[in-house]
């Protein structure tokens, strides 16, 4: 599912400086793609624009059908009155429920299962939180730090394992960490300040998957390009 | 908790009345402004049974009131919770309402409803109503957002859900303004009684005030005090009782 942004431009009310100033990007096929960029720079801003989460800004945010975009972001919460197995299985789809122990296994949050979200570290409530946005009916989903505070293992386990499981699905990855963007995503597109133009540019990813290894060299070569392009 | 509130109000019961021995010491005033301690004490046995039961009386009408206007609250506060014209105008109403002074319109109500157990109610639903009110619409109109979030774009949020996460993350706010507008359901009462009802501890501190018998006053006060610090303690401990068997299924 196709994204195009055209002509973006934003302010926050009462901000001084825009956010955006004629923004235009496009992420293309379905896959593992970056959202990169220094903090403040409205990369989460921008994400929720796409989510239809964000109105009142000019421009036009163009999203090829079917369009079930979800937004979560490393900040969100369960509630607290059911435990985690309870809550994943009264939000998972029928459809979907046979993916439930598949997903939690494989993000190591099996032994979280019976407990209160509030009693998880960061890091499993990240994990379990992203868990129950890919159990959901999506055609994009943009993850938002969704894997911050999980160790540097079990994020490239997850990722692969979203890859694995989810092939026709698009994800939008938004993390500050140049090597990982670099070594898993497809396409990397780099928000810079709006005083630079253009806003965006696009960096090629070495989209690493289970079983196929990335040069060394190819690596740093595609982390020097997104350093160079920030 | 409750031997916590006993001892509290016990304290200051004494206190205050040290302070007024300590003024008709100072100021050489009679047994009849100011009556002496054993004055008091032959008040307390010869009264005690009929404040008892006066108090008793008062007591329960103010819980009744404190129920009516909780679930009043509520559900006005789900409504004004809404950031449509209707909760606009809902929230307005309450915020300008609660301005007005119920003690004021209480005389209007009694030559209406008579000096019943019907006015008693509703001047003591009536006072600790407002208060609830507002902050039961500050508190469901909040978003947690972090909760909210998925619910909101899944599709899944509905309001019974909205109103369920908003009451759970501010429990332990609701609990103590409910426990606190305890205290104002039994104020409302006890004025509505001693503005024109003819039954509870109200009505009997006003037949004092025309006796001018400050001893069945202070007795009064007394009976009024232990009775309040109880309702406090009950409702605190329903209270534990209820974030404790929510909180349990966090664990």
């Amino acid at each position: 599912m196709p994204i195009e942004c055209r002509n973006i431009n934003y302010k926050y009310p009462g901000a001084q400086f825009p956010v955006f100033n004629n923004l235009n990007c496009r992420v293309g096929e379905p896959g593992f793609h970056a959202l990169f960029g220094q903090s403040g720079v409205g990369k989460s801003t921008f994400a929720r624009m796409i989510a239809g989460q964000l109105n009142g800004f000019a421009g036009e945010i163009k999203i090829r059908e079917p369009k079930k975009v979800f937004y979560s972001y490393n900040l969100e919460r369960l509630p607290g009155w059911s435990d985690v197995g309870e809550h994943i299985g009264k939000v998972t789809p029928e459809a979907n429920r046979k993916r439930i122990d598949e997903i939690i296994e494989s993000f190591g949050v099996s032994a979280c299962m019976g407990s209160g979200f509030s009693r998880l570290s960061l890091g499993q409530q990240n994990r379990v939180n992203l868990a129950r946005y890919l159990l959901q009916d999506f055609d994009l989903l943009i993850m938002d730090e969704s894997l911050a505070n999980v160790d540097e293992a079990t994020r490239e386990q997850i990722i692969y394992k979203i890859k694995d499981m989810f092939p026709q699905k698009s994800f939008l990855y938004i993390s500050h960490s140049v090597a990982e963007v670099s070594m898993f995503c497809m396409n990397i597109i780099v928000l810079r300040s709006f005083l630079k133009d253009p806003q965006t540019l696009t960096i090629n990813g070495q989209d690493s998957a289970r079983g196929r290894a990335v040069a060394g060299k190819d690596l740093e070569q595609t982390m020097l390009e997104i350093v160079n392009a920030s | 908790m409750l031997h916590k509130r006993l001892y509290q109000f016990v304290l200051v019961y004494f206190i205050g009345l040290a302070f007024l021995f300590t003024v008709k010491g100072v100021f050489n005033l009679s047994d009849y402004v100011i009556p002496s301690p054993l004055d008091i004490y032959s008040t307390f046995r010869r009264v005690f049974m009929r404040y008892f039961f006066d108090v008793l009386n008062t007591l329960s009408v103010a819980i009744v009131g404190h129920i009516i206007s909780i679930a009043m609250a509520t559900v006005v506060g789900i409504i004004g919770r809404l950031s449509n014209w209707m909760g606009s105008l809902i929230r307005t109403a309450a915020f300008n309402v609660q301005a007005y002074p119920i003690v004021a319109v209480a005389p209007m109500i009694f030559i209406l409803l008579g000096d019943g157990l019907s006015s008693r109610l509703l001047i003591a639903a009536m006072i600790c109503y407002f208060p609830l009110l507002l902050s039961f619409i500050g508190i469901l109109s909040e978003p947690i957002t972090d909760i909210e979030h998925f619910y909101v774009h899944s599709g899944r949020m509905r309001w019974q859900l909205e109103v369920k996460i908003r009451a759970f993350e501010n429990m332990n706010k609701l609990i103590t303004v409910v426990a606190g507008s305890a205290t104002l359901a039994m104020v409302g009462t006890i004025v509505s009684e001693f503005i024109g009802a003819s039954a509870g501890i109200g009505y009997s501190i006003r037949i004092a005030l025309y006796q001018s018998d400050l001893s069945k006053i202070l007795v009064a006060l007394f009976f009024i005090g232990i009775f309040t610090s109880l309702y406090l303690a009950v409702l605190e401990l329903l209270g534990h009782i209820v974030s404790r068997s929510w909180g349990a299924k966090k664990a």
